[in-house]
């Protein structure tokens, strides 16, 4: 199993680079002024000048490449392959440094530690839902094959599966925030918190202010998770406050997901459900109950589990819309804003940063298809 | 699964958390801010406090420039239009300016020169909490800015004004307008900005909330269709002077903007004084557009192609639509067009460069209420290159206007370019686009400023709640506004912040704030402003005179220490005061 993760790692390494190397060239090649972006329209030639040598965009793009205004061409300056805009990205990435960014006027790295727990948060809680609700209307369907209740649900997931993310957002916010205002089933309609609120960190209320660097940088990264900190701080009214604003974007998210668990646990399940050694099972006498979540669920979920990897995926790029919908600034969110303003090195630090949890993601699925599948511990 | 093999993934994972969480702890944003001024004559915040005579700059002297010459200082080349700034005492400044200008307060009322406490600003712009943090003179104190979600404000109890009328105040943002809706109709906000153009009605119906536009005739901006003289076919005047009667504004104005536009008969709004001296632009009239193209040798027409971006404006809003409509509107006289969608930000690059070879739309927006703001940034002296080169039968008379405080020469003088301007047409003025914002029903000073400056002092909450809410399009870049170019960040510091003036509230006139006059002398290079007295800092230091000649100074001179913000680029002073001292140490290099 460690060389089976070990390879695994190892062949991550390329894919991690091609990523950086395509997200790096594109966002060079969509055009756009990244000095316009940031000083404003009315930024004079002169400005945008000085602009692009403080960030390094007077340099080549890479080995010979060169962008002069809104047109590429190659130069035969030889100093262009030691010193050109990749080169001196990958040797800052090299050191950890993904960059300022010109948007924030901040390091990518501090944007992405403040933002990230939003979106951690926002797809935990999209994938619970999608998890919970796929698998149960799954098990439903399948174990009342072609019944009215089987019907029902798979049309509910194929709703699910056919509804945009913006237009469920809005439609929920709509109904929940405006339709339902004022009743028990009033929601907020976007946000993290209620206006006013302002939630105490874990270092605040466990008395360790004086805690610095990297412990404490993980203490702040956690209490940025609002309902993990009101739980282990005991801020129920935070707890509860970011739970409500949780709802709404949370089903948004994890719909299409929802639905896709839904549809593969009922068909991998009825396929196992065919199988002999269930049916001998059911013959032996087992309860019903028993031979279908014991036996048949735990055969039936290693698709599920690959679905459910597959799902995180789609749960990032579904956050850009969901994030940006319901206002929460989460790395969704940042990414369209960054794309907005050609702020390149987040969207550059961004790709990296998602295409490490894909890797990460991927690994830990794979993984866990030796607890559901002895055969493949065996392989 | 072997233990081993069960705990790789965990640690990988905590691994990547620390390098993330170790990267951001060990770049601080003052580490990144930071860099050499080299500044030579500066003292350390701009002269002496109280006491002897606090004079900006403090050694050597500006020389100023004359027409097409640039002036000196400290062996530099010197652009600006500002020769010194001087306090004879703690509440008295003095504004030597190189040559007249007409728009001085209107300037000065502009949020990006509200005024720091030098002290304060000392502590702060070396650690840049200056960006995150404030100590103005407003009606609100700061509380903190939750990143990412909002910022919050408390009355100040030593303001020198009238108090805020409610206790507490919150500035949220979101980025779409039916986002900002669904948040003031569940109640979950007091106010909101820019209504999309197609919730006017909605937010008018809705018995609950009330819609808040800017006075008749201010709307602050104009939508204009443009032609670069430079190019074929535009370097034909008759074929400019065609377009001129080719456009139906009124249906343009009709059919796709919000109720409260109007049609431009002036490339400057009428609500600007002197913006409609001298005829307005002729009305439609297709038949001598037609007659105009035949004279000019396009008895068929033309083709040609219609240039714009998709992005939203409070000039232009529905881009496509109305490209569409002017499509069919050229090509019910001939001109036959393609519309060009271009990228966004690269469009004002090609704008600004004169690439724009076809007929182009833009427009502008105020950045203060002056007509030299609108006429001469395109059509002045050093205008825009997008219409081509500037035409000096314009240009000419907007430099008179310009250069002199006597009402009826600057009358004169800019009922001669609005003349001139249609004899040259380098465009179509056709709309001033209106706005709106909303708010429950019965807040009072409901605002709706033409200069996007709504004051959240000045409103209560309906209900007897004490805390106003109220949701703009997007999160501030820093609460430095001295380096911001942004309505958003504006916003938040003018809650905060005062300038020497401001504008008064749903309006564009300036009137004072933090000085209690300033008046010029009788050729306008000089301004002396007296300041009020009794005012303090919300971290209880003294207002003086010093105060308001460092947070100049910071950003007039590049060579000052505290010339330090997002990028410090100090965009505005450029812009509107001609140029820096020490021009040479603007942030180039790479740091």
């Amino acid at each position: 199993m460690i060389q089976f993760i070990l390879r695994r790692l190892l062949i991550s390494i390329p894919v991690v680079f091609g990523v950086v190397f395509i997200v790096f060239v594109l966002s060079r090649i969509v055009p756009g002024d990244p000095c316009a972006a940031a000083l404003g329209e009315r930024a004079n030639p002169r400005s945008c000048e000085a602009f692009n040598a403080r960030i390094g965009l007077d340099k080549p793009i890479m080995p010979f490449l060169i962008k002069d205004g809104t047109s590429y061409g190659f130069t035969g300056d030889p100093s262009s392959v030691a010193n050109n805009q990749f080169v001196v990205y990958l040797s800052a990435l090299a050191g950890g440094d993904l960059g300022t960014s010109v948007k924030h006027g901040r390091p990518v790295t501090q944007l992405l530690f403040e933002r990230m727990p939003t979106t951690i948060e926002l797809t935990f809680y999209a994938l619970l839902f999608a998890i919970i609700v796929g698998v149960g209307l799954g098990i439903i369907a399948a174990s009342r094959h072609n019944s009215k209740r089987d019907v029902l649900s798979m049309m509910f997931a194929n709703l699910g599966v056919s509804i945009p993310v913006f237009v469920l957002g809005l439609m929920l916010a709509y109904l929940f925030g405006v339709l339902l205002k004022d009743t028990f089933f009033s929601l907020p309609p976007s946000g993290r918190l209620t206006s006013g609120l302002r939630p105490q960190s874990i270092a605040q209320v466990w008395g360790l202010t004086d805690l610095t660097g990297p412990p404490r940088g993980i203490l702040d990264f956690v209490s940025n998770m609002y309902t993990i900190n009101g739980l282990v701080t005991g801020q129920f009214g935070l707890l509860v406050d970011a739970l409500r604003h949780l709802i709404l974007p949370a089903i948004a998210l994890g719909t299409i997901p929802m639905a896709i668990i839904a549809r593969m646990t009922r068909s991998s399940l009825l396929d196992v459900l065919g199988r002999e050694d269930v049916r001998t099972a059911e013959a032996k006498g087992l309860r019903p109950r028993v031979v279908l979540l014991p036996h048949g669920l735990r055969n039936a979920l290693l698709p599920v589990v690959t679905v459910i990897g597959l799902s995180v995926a789609s749960l990032l790029s579904g956050a850009v819309l969901t994030e940006t919908i319901f206002g929460l600034t989460g790395i969704g969110l940042t990414v369209f804003e960054s794309i907005s303003a050609r702020d390149y090195v987040v969207i550059q630090g961004l790709a990296l940063l998602v295409a490490l949890i894909y890797v990460v993601v991927n690994l830990i699925t794979d993984v866990s298809y030796g607890f559901l599948d002895p055969r493949v511990r065996v392989t | 699964m072997t233990p081993a093999s069960g705990r790789l993934p965990k640690f990988a994972t905590l691994f990547a958390v620390f390098a993330i969480v170790g990267a951001a702890c060990t770049a601080s944003p003052a580490a990144t801010n930071q860099r050499s001024t080299g500044a030579t004559n500066a003292p350390p915040s701009g002269g002496a406090s109280g006491g002897a005579a606090d004079i900006y700059p403090a050694t050597g002297e500006v020389t100023c420039g004359s027409g097409t010459t640039a002036g000196s200082f400290d062996g530099e080349e010197y652009k600006g239009k500002v020769k010194s700034i001087e306090a004879p005492d703690d509440y008295t400044v003095v504004f030597n300016l190189c040559s007249t200008d007409t728009a001085f307060l209107e300037k000065m009322a502009f949020s990006v020169f509200s005024i720091y406490d030098s002290d304060w600003l000392e502590a702060n712009v070396s650690n840049a909490t200056h960006l995150t943090t404030m100590n103005g003179t407003g009606a609100f104190v700061l509380d903190g800015w939750q990143a990412g979600a909002e910022i919050d404000y408390s009355a100040y109890d030593g303001y020198w004004g009238e108090k805020a009328a409610a206790p507490k105040a919150v500035l949220r943002w979101g980025s779409e307008s039916a986002q900002r809706l669904n948040e003031l109709r569940s109640g979950n906000i007091e106010g909101m900005t820019l209504v999309g153009p197609t919730d006017f009605e909605t937010v008018s119906n809705d018995d609950t909330l009330q819609l808040s536009t800017p006075p008749a005739g201010t709307n602050l901006n104009t939508f204009y269709l443009g032609m670069n003289h430079d190019v074929e076919p535009w370097d034909n005047d008759k074929v400019r002077e065609a377009l001129l009667y080719a456009i139906d504004k009124d249906r343009l104005v009709d059919n796709f903007y919000p109720p409260g536009s109007e049609v431009a008969d002036y490339f400057t709004p009428c609500a600007l004084e002197f913006a409609c001296e001298g005829d307005p632009f002729p009305d439609f009239d297709p038949q001598k557009a037609k007659d105009l193209l035949t004279e000019a040798g396009y008895p068929d027409g033309f083709e040609t192609e219609l240039q714009f971006r998709p992005a939203v404006r409070g000039y232009l809003p529905q881009p496509p639509q109305i490209a569409e409509e002017l499509q069919s509107q050229l090509a019910d006289v001939g001109i036959k067009v393609t519309l060009d969608q271009q990228d966004d930000a690269q469009y004002i690059v090609n704008s600004n460069t004169g690439a724009l070879h076809g007929l182009f739309m833009l427009g502008w927006g105020a950045d203060y209420p002056e007509i030299t703001n609108f006429m001469d940034y395109h059509f002045g002296a050093g205008c825009t290159a997008a219409f081509g080169k500037c035409y000096p039968s314009v240009a000419d008379p907007l430099t008179t206007g310009g250069e002199t405080t006597d009402e009826t020469t600057r009358k004169t003088a800019y009922a001669e370019a609005n003349t001139a301007l249609i004899a040259a047409a380098p465009m179509v003025p056709i709309a001033h686009g209106a706005f709106a914002n909303a708010y429950v029903a019965g807040l009072d000073v409901a605002q709706a400023s033409p200069l996007s400056n709504e004051l959240l002092f000045r409103m209560n909450v309906p209900g007897g709640g004490d805390t106003l809410r109220f949701m703009q399009n997007s999160e501030p870049g820093s609460l430095f506004c001295a380096d911001e170019t942004d309505g958003e960040a504006l916003r938040a510091c003018e809650q905060s912040m005062e300038g020497l003036y401001g504008f008064e509230i749903n309006g564009s006139k300036p009137v004072p704030a933090l000085a209690e006059s300033c008046d010029p002398n009788e050729d306008g290079t000089v301004w002396t402003c007296r300041l009020r007295q009794g005012v303090k800092f919300h971290d209880g230091a003294d207002f003086t005179a010093h105060d308001v000649i460092v947070s100049m100074a910071l950003q007039w001179d590049a060579g000052h220490p505290l010339h330090k913000g997002k990028s410090s680029q100090f965009e505005y002073w450029a812009g509107l005061w001609g140029g820096y001292l020490h021009a040479s140490k603007q942030p180039a290099a790479p740091e």
